[in-house]
């Protein structure tokens, strides 16, 4: 096996053209599937009657699914069923028109929120009940006081959880391609299909992903080092 | 006024409040004394929903609210007119000891930033900790922490003030200094209902001493009455003990 090194550059330059496509899938389902998360171990945690046991249910059932079998499960479902969805609810849009991309979105932003809620019930239960209790006694409503106290308390405790979701998220992006959408990994294969030389293509692609993920960890450690500033620093 | 009837709480199967009743008026100190159990710091959170009471009803200036059956606008405005001082300080732990005084006069009384904060600066000032304004509760000591919750408390110009046993998470030293800024916020004129076991505190400072045993009050009365001239049984051996305690420490 012989390293081509042009070949590497042909590919990596083939993956940063597709480097917007992922970091657009991983903004969306991380930015969604956090609001979701945050709202579900919310409902969890305050227990909201019949939907917290609904939730609860949900994500137990839910988490034990990949995303690989949920995205071409909802693909082929959204394929065989579409036409008469459209017809039923006089959409005028044809199948073809619609991107599939929205289906990846579906698929992987499913996923995580259920992992995303449990963090944030973790969350939740790390902060002491007399923060809740103050903040009620002073006179905040109930959602005051999460969004003044107890989230910006939550947010130390969750971020080395959701910086590791972050990046799995990352990692599981490329799993889109198998309902046909480009990105990073098959970009970057993309040049290979020439000399039927793989390891160039795949090589790129690691250099990439491992680019983005670095640049997400130091991100990820700074919200870490600012949400953390009130609390004591054991020896 | 304040006044709280036929107030009755259970846990599971263990009935913390058998009937209590409370009629407390403006300006007034009332001290609540008792073994513990006996049911005052339920009874204290029962004022402000922290607990949620069986039955019983809340008169508050004027206002008939059922303990039980408060809506949520009812227990909000509640909150908006009192205070409460826990026993653990309770102080925001993300925000510095200004912002946590300033937290319920932005938020709440809608005041703008700069009045709020020469208000919260004020009141800091007051407690003696004006220097300490910056800090974070977890860099301040019990004692101190806990005069930012009384200023935290007495910034928000409340009806009334409930302190939930302020000094027993503090060391003896430390004790001193709180009680002294109690004494100062009972000089100003609030409401205030104290639940606590310093006795010769309680003597100096209430107008009326309430004292529970069991889930029920036993007997009430000026500080001179109930510490001098007892008429109960209970309320006989509960202070001898008490008493015979500080004795033993001296």
């Amino acid at each position: 096996m012989e390293f081509n090194y042009s070949y590497f550059v042909t590919s990596f330059k083939q993956a940063l053209l597709y480097t917007p496509v992922t970091l657009k899938i991983l903004f969306v389902t991380f930015t969604v599937s956090f609001v979701l998360g945050i709202l579900i171990g919310a409902i969890r945690f305050y227990k909201v009657p019949f939907l917290s046991k609904f939730f609860s249910a949900f994500v137990t059932v839910y988490m034990g699914i990949p995303i690989m079998v949920a995205l071409v499960l909802y693909n082929l479902v959204f394929l065989t069923c579409y036409t008469d969805f459209a017809n039923f609810f006089h959409i005028s849009k044809k199948i073809n028109e619609i991107d599939q991309i929205v289906i990846a979105y579906v698929a992987l932003i499913a996923s995580n929120t259920c992992s995303m809620s449990e963090i944030t019930r973790g969350g939740f239960r790390s902060v002491d009940k007399v923060q809740f209790e103050a903040g009620y006694t002073i006179g905040l409503t109930k959602f005051q006081t999460f969004r003044r106290i107890i989230f910006p308390q939550m947010l130390p405790v969750i971020s080395p959880g959701l910086l590791n979701l972050l990046i799995g998220m990352l990692k599981s992006t490329n799993l889109v391609s198998t309902i046909g959408i480009m990105e990073i990994m098959v970009a970057s294969l993309y040049p290979c299909q020439e000399t039927y030389s793989y390891l160039e293509g795949y090589l790129a692609a690691a250099l990439m992903y491992w680019i983005i993920g670095i640049a997400i960890e130091n991100l990820g450690h700074l919200v870490e080092h600012y949400s953390d500033k009130y609390r004591k620093k054991p020896i | 006024m304040i006044e709280l009837r036929n107030v009755k709480k259970k846990f599971g199967n263990n009935e913390v409040l058998h009937d209590v009743s409370l009629k407390v008026n403006d300006g007034e100190v009332v001290v609540l004394l008792g073994p513990s159990g006996s049911g005052k710091t339920t009874f204290l959170r029962c004022i402000n929903f922290l607990e949620r009471a069986d039955s019983g009803k809340l008169n508050f200036e004027g206002k008939e609210i059922d303990l039980k059956k408060a809506r949520k606008k009812q227990i909000l405005e509640i909150r908006r007119n009192s205070a409460f001082v826990f026993q653990n300080y309770g102080l925001f732990n993300n925000k510095t000891a200004l912002q946590n005084v300033m937290e319920g006069l932005t938020a709440v009384q809608k005041k703008s930033k700069e009045e709020a904060r020469k208000i919260a600066l004020d009141t800091l000032d007051w407690v003696g900790l004006k220097d300490k304004a910056d800090f974070f509760p977890s860099q301040l000591s019990g004692g101190q922490q806990q005069r930012v919750g009384i200023a935290r408390a007495v910034a928000l110009n409340p009806k009334v003030i409930l302190f939930d046993e302020p000094t027993s998470a503090l060391d003896p030293e430390l004790v001193g200094e709180t009680l002294a800024v109690i004494k100062k916020v009972a000089k100003k004129g609030i409401t205030m209902i104290i639940v606590t076991h310093e006795m010769s505190f309680a003597q100096d400072v209430a107008d009326k001493v309430v004292f529970m045993d069991g889930g029920v009050v036993v007997e009430e009365g000026s500080p001179d009455e109930v510490f001098y001239k007892p008429k109960e049984e209970r309320t006989k051996k509960f202070l001898a003990r008490i008493l015979h305690q500080d004795m033993y420490y001296i």
